[in-house]
């Protein structure tokens, strides 16, 4: 298993281990720099790739540039669906002895999910930190109106709103110009009414 | 509310965004331009830039359908074509992205080494090269088995003698790592893309001592290629992104641009080195003899002659079935018919042969444009040989070197 957040790795490990693949050994590959060597001493049937790697190359160049046959994604998977799938989420696999797709599928249906619900709460994260992050941006422009133009909290939110709708913009858009047009005039790059 | 279910009708019939994926080099710089710049969106083509890790994302994403467009080396675009990984995607290179750029940098010991020699005995790198390697067995890294990079480097070591396998190792190496694998001494060497060669020689880990101009003058390197299906279903918008990434040739290909230029390819979301190392191999760079061409010498021309040549070379490395038809398989990708129909409308001069030999000008040339003559640039090989499309077996099992003949 070649997975940089270790996290995800061992959770993979532990959930195959945990079902039907008690026997199965996770190895991990702990040194990308190695990566080449140490898949080729340890001579795994399996290979499971965090495709956000720069090393898949690597393993598909090991026996490439030896002369012999290509190592191969989803080796004999006449499953183009599952391959969009997988590679949407993130994960990749090369069965190396030949076993087919079919044996070790479940161990795959596993990665993907966890691969996949790790990009949901990663971008889950990521939306609620820009939401988050609007919000106080907001609070800014309204404080901005309210003690410039002697408005009141509802009055300026309204205002932006209004504004928003009328200029057909994002109301982010609305509060972002509203605050660095502010920062302008208290830097005093620009003269002129302290107007937002 | 009338208006917004407008937008989103036309936004149904309209067509897709372009998914285009590129990797962290320096010459991904002409789409990098025209999507910044907006010469995409002035065609009226949506685009999304995928930078991706690896070639083996570029080929997998371009075989499931993830990516409708990349920036890619033309070798692997044939495998893809071929499915020689797996699953085939059916593939189009109507345009060339650029030319050179690419550098054989060796650690400093071994670069040391090779210069002595090359200066003492007065014969070039690669001769010097031949007689270190005699002491002792090395590995060198390439960036992917199907690369450009592992054919102009297997060209090069075979012309100085020096046979992989017996003299000298090959490993692939992605181009991002290639720096930190050559300072823990796993690989001597490597043979990568700009600005990699650069990096190396910065961090005081590696010296470039050849680059693409040093095996083959001007050797394409980059290729647009496009999912045939895509090109098929929306030709207007394929003509269109040409004639954007054309503009942001022209653009990145005048030296008066360059800093600009490495300025925007620095930014963390696309290559992500600081910029003066992307600045030595960009056009106008002083003196480095590696730099990037992206627009001069018909560059942007998909020569038929050139996939020839990169076929040619890929049977004679066993990467491919020797009983495949290459003349057939490179009129099936290779595609100056499309470039043609994007670009002569815009007053681009254009060639009007498909083929030319390969490798007879040691100095500046003018060929025949359609509208005006087109200046062209050096293509000599490093040993001399000319490669002519005509004499190539298009089917026959090869016998390695038979179409290249040394004067």
């Amino acid at each position: 298993m070649i997975d940089a957040d270790a996290g995800r790795a061992e959770a993979l490990a532990r959930r195959l281990s945990e079902t039907a693949f008690a026997a199965v050994e996770v190895l991990r590959a702990p040194d990308a720099a190695y990566l080449g060597e140490t898949v080729e001493r340890l001579k795994p049937d399996l290979v499971i790739v965090d495709m956000d790697l720069p090393d898949r190359d690597t393993l598909e160049g090991i026996r490439v540039v030896s002369d012999k046959h290509p190592i191969v994604m989803f080796a004999g998977g006449d499953d183009p669906a599952f391959a969009e799938e997988a590679i949407a989420a993130g994960v990749c696999s090369y069965n190396l002895s030949g076993v087919a797709l079919q044996d070790v599928r479940p161990i795959l249906s596993a990665a993907v999910a966890l691969f996949r619900r790790h990009r949901r709460v990663e971008s889950e994260l990521a939306e609620a930190k820009a939401r988050l992050d609007e919000r106080r941006l907001i609070e800014r422009a309204k404080a901005i109106l309210m003690q410039g133009r002697r408005m009141t909290e509802p009055e300026a939110y309204r205002w932006l709103q209004k504004r928003a709708m009328d200029e057909n913009r994002k109301l982010a858009q609305v509060v972002a110009d509203v605050i660095a047009q502010h920062e302008s005039l208290e830097k005093g790059e620009r003269p002129g009414r302290n107007t937002p | 509310m009338s208006r917004v279910i407008s937008l989103a009708t036309a936004r149904k019939s309209a067509p897709p965004k372009m998914r285009i994926g590129l990797l962290r080099l320096t010459d991904g710089a002409p789409v990098i331009a025209a999507d910044e710049f907006g010469f995409f969106a002035e065609e009226g083509v949506e685009t999304e830039l995928c930078v991706e890790p690896s070639w083996a994302n570029i080929a997998d994403k371009l075989c499931y359908g993830l990516l409708d467009a990349a920036v890619i080396v033309p070798p692997l675009a044939f495998n893809i074509h071929l499915g020689v990984r797996g699953a085939a995607q059916h593939l189009v290179i109507p345009y060339g992205v650029s030319a050179a750029g690419n550098s054989v940098t060796l650690s400093n010991a071994l670069a040391d080494d090779v210069r002595h020699r090359s200066r003492q005995s007065g014969v070039t790198p690669a001769v010097a090269l031949r007689s270190v390697l005699k002491d002792h067995f090395v590995t060198f890294g390439v960036v992917h088995a199907y690369s450009t990079h592992n054919l102009l480097l297997r060209y090069w070591l075979e012309t100085a003698g020096i046979k992989v396998g017996r003299d000298v190792q090959l490993a692939v190496v992605p181009p991002a790592r290639a720096v930190e694998v050559l300072a823990t001494g796993q690989i001597a060497g490597f043979c990568a893309g700009a600005p990699w060669g650069e990096v190396a020689r910065r961090a005081g880990v590696g010296v470039p001592i050849a680059g693409s101009n040093d095996i083959w003058q001007n050797a394409p390197e980059k290729a647009f290629a496009v999912r045939a299906r895509w090109a098929e279903e929306w030709p207007q918008q394929l003509c269109g992104a040409i004639r954007a990434i054309l503009r942001g040739a022209k653009f990145c290909d005048a030296p008066e641009n360059a800093e600009y230029t490495s300025a925007l390819l620095s930014r963390r979301k696309y290559v992500d080195v600081e910029p003066h190392a992307i600045l030595a191999d960009l056009p106008g760079a002083a003196g480095s003899g590696r730099g990037c061409v992206f627009y001069r010498g018909a560059t942007t021309f998909p020569w038929r002659s050139q996939g020839l040549w990169w076929l040619n070379e890929m049977r004679r490395w066993d990467l491919i079935d020797p009983t495949l038809d290459l003349r057939g398989l490179v009129a099936d990708v290779y595609r100056p018919d499309i470039y043609r129909a994007a670009v002569m409308p815009i007053g681009e001069s254009v060639p009007a042969a498909d083929f030319k030999v390969e490798g007879s000008h040691r100095y500046n040339w003018v060929l025949d444009g359609s509208l005006s003559p087109i200046e062209m640039l050096p293509d000599r090989f490093c040993d001399g040989a000319l490669f002519d499309p005509d004499a190539v077996e298009s089917r026959l099992p090869p016998t390695p070197g038979v179409v290249v003949s040394t004067p």
